[in-house]
């Protein structure tokens, strides 16, 4: 790390920042396709949309992992505030 | 009351006014996108941004009183100081809203609190060396990475919904943005509102009303600032809004839902990593980058050229209106100089208001069409209900300053 610049850090939130930035919502989006396709909105081959409820499930499956990491998010915003109250080291919080 | 009491006060008014202008003008980063995708109702999204922006307040608990530790001599402080670099701040905020500019809240200030520092004790008093490296090349970092990664979580979004027909998906991704909206308003919340703790924490200490090893300032301080923020972004910065959502590229809600992505994730992370970057630089970054990475999106090069003059003229030119208020409030001294200080903030924040009337944008135009500027074809529009009806004058007092309406639409109807 230089004086001028954090590389270091630079570096992390760009490789984590594709991770929960990009990667997250091009999971989002794969759930909003296999649900369409679950529904039968996507003609594969122009036979008669058919509905499957394998894929509609697959795709509430990833809209939960996508809720779950959009709760840890609002959980690491307030893991200060957790510790603070509850002196529970939380999410690597330092409770003071 | 002594002048050191009265000072303090004054202070506190003033951090609380900038409180105020740093929620209105950061409402965009969070909602601009969601509003112009649809996804939200516009008073609808500013409502749930300040109560996201409210809780956020209230969830730091690190308050730093260190806006400026690290920038300028600890030593130097004094409540004249404190204030006309709050003024810079202040008066930046408001000239780059009236002109529907995203630009870094934290940058007027500190550069209102440089400039003052300057005035006061001369150059030696700043720390140059990291005005450079905590505040010049984060800037240009933030934007940088979150275009990158806004690009990429855009096309990736595009690319994997490719023949999915739009019925479809469009509700999943406004839905999506729902949430995405909400982590950058609350990641706002706990770091904004922190920044004017910190500076009524720094008067107070500076006054001697609080030890200087305490830890959190008192509960009035959290929630006063807490409530001003959230009364800013109730308020609305739909200037800036517009540019966001709609003057820069055009976004529709698979973008709106990846650049929000992109910003909580660089917000978050940043913070994280103890690297903190601006959110507006990283808002307006991931906007810019969700209209590269849309195939096809189109982004307003013009537009993004004179959002980034502005980012680099912020420093200096809230640093010029610190200088100057240090200035007058020092060298008139006193209560007269406290007084004088304070009411030139007022009129310039008064004329400024009175401008941004001439041609209004609220919640009911903040998503026509881009006509080349933030104001270009609203004056029309925004009075369209009163020609709808045809009770022209009787409407329009409920706008305020019927007078100057009156002349505005009696220009437009030659």
């Amino acid at each position: 790390m230089s004086a001028w610049f954090n590389y270091e850090a630079t570096l992390k939130i760009l490789l984590f920042g594709m991770l929960a930035g990009a990667a997250l919502p091009g999971l989002f989006a794969l759930g909003i396709r296999l649900q369409a396709a679950g529904a039968g909105d996507i003609g594969t081959d122009g036979s008669a949309p058919r509905r499957n409820p394998v894929l509609t499930a697959l795709a509430w499956a990833i809209y939960g992992l996508v809720l779950a990491a959009i709760i840890i998010g609002v959980l690491y915003i307030a893991r200060d505030f957790i510790a603070h109250h509850t002196g529970y080291p939380f999410l690597g919080a330092k409770p003071k | 009351m002594n002048i050191q009491l009265f000072l303090l006060i004054i202070v506190v008014i003033t951090a609380l006014a900038f409180d105020f202008t740093n929620g209105f003008h950061d409402t965009g980063n969070a909602m601009a996108t969601s509003i112009a995708s649809g996804a939200l109702k516009p008073k609808a999204a500013v409502a749930l941004s300040a109560v996201l922006n409210l809780v956020g307040a209230f969830l730091s608990t690190a308050v730093a009183a260190t806006i400026a530790k690290g920038l300028i001599d600890a030593n130097i402080v004094t409540l004249e100081l404190v204030f006309a670099g709050l003024v810079g701040g202040i008066v930046w905020n408001l000239l780059t809203w009236l002109l529907g500019i995203p630009s870094s809240s934290s940058h007027a200030l500190i550069g209102g609190i440089v400039g003052a520092t300057i005035a006061a004790v001369g150059a030696h008093g700043v720390i140059w060396s990291g005005v450079v490296s905590k505040v010049l090349i984060p800037a240009v970092l933030a934007a940088i990475l979150a275009i990158v990664v806004g690009a990429i979580a855009t096309w990736l979004v595009y690319r994997i919904t490719r023949g999915v027909p739009h019925k479809s998906s469009e509700k999943g991704f406004r839905r999506g943005q729902w949430g995405s909206a909400s982590l950058v308003s609350l990641a706002h919340g706990t770091g904004d509102a922190q920044k004017t703790m910190g500076i009524i924490f720094l008067a107070l200490m500076s006054y001697g009303s609080v030890s200087k090893n305490a830890a959190m300032p008192p509960l009035w301080v959290i929630v006063s600032c807490a409530l001003a923020i959230a009364a800013g972004t109730y308020l609305g910065g739909w200037r800036i809004i517009r540019t966001l959502g709609k003057g820069l590229v055009e976004i529709a809600s698979p973008q709106g839902m990846s650049a929000e992505s992109s910003s909580a994730a660089v917000i978050l992370l940043s913070s994280h990593f103890g690297y903190a970057l601006s959110t507006t630089q990283v808002c307006t970054g991931s906007v810019l980058g969700s209209g590269v990475g849309k195939p096809g999106g189109e982004v307003r090069w013009g537009v993004a050229g004179r959002m980034v003059v502005a980012w680099l003229v912020t420093l200096p030119s809230a640093g010029l209106v610190g200088a100057v208020t240090y200035w007058i409030v020092h060298l008139i001294g006193g209560y007269p100089g406290a007084v004088i200080g304070f009411s030139l903030l007022v009129a310039v924040s008064a004329v400024i208001y009175m401008k941004s009337r001439k041609v209004k944008v609220d919640h009911k135009n903040v998503n026509a069409e881009w006509e080349g500027s933030l104001t270009a074809g609203l004056d029309d529009s925004s009075r369209q209900p009163p020609h709808d009806t045809g009770t022209q004058v009787g409407v329009l007092p409920s706008r305020g300053f019927g007078a100057e309406d009156d002349t505005v639409v009696a220009e437009n109807a030659s």
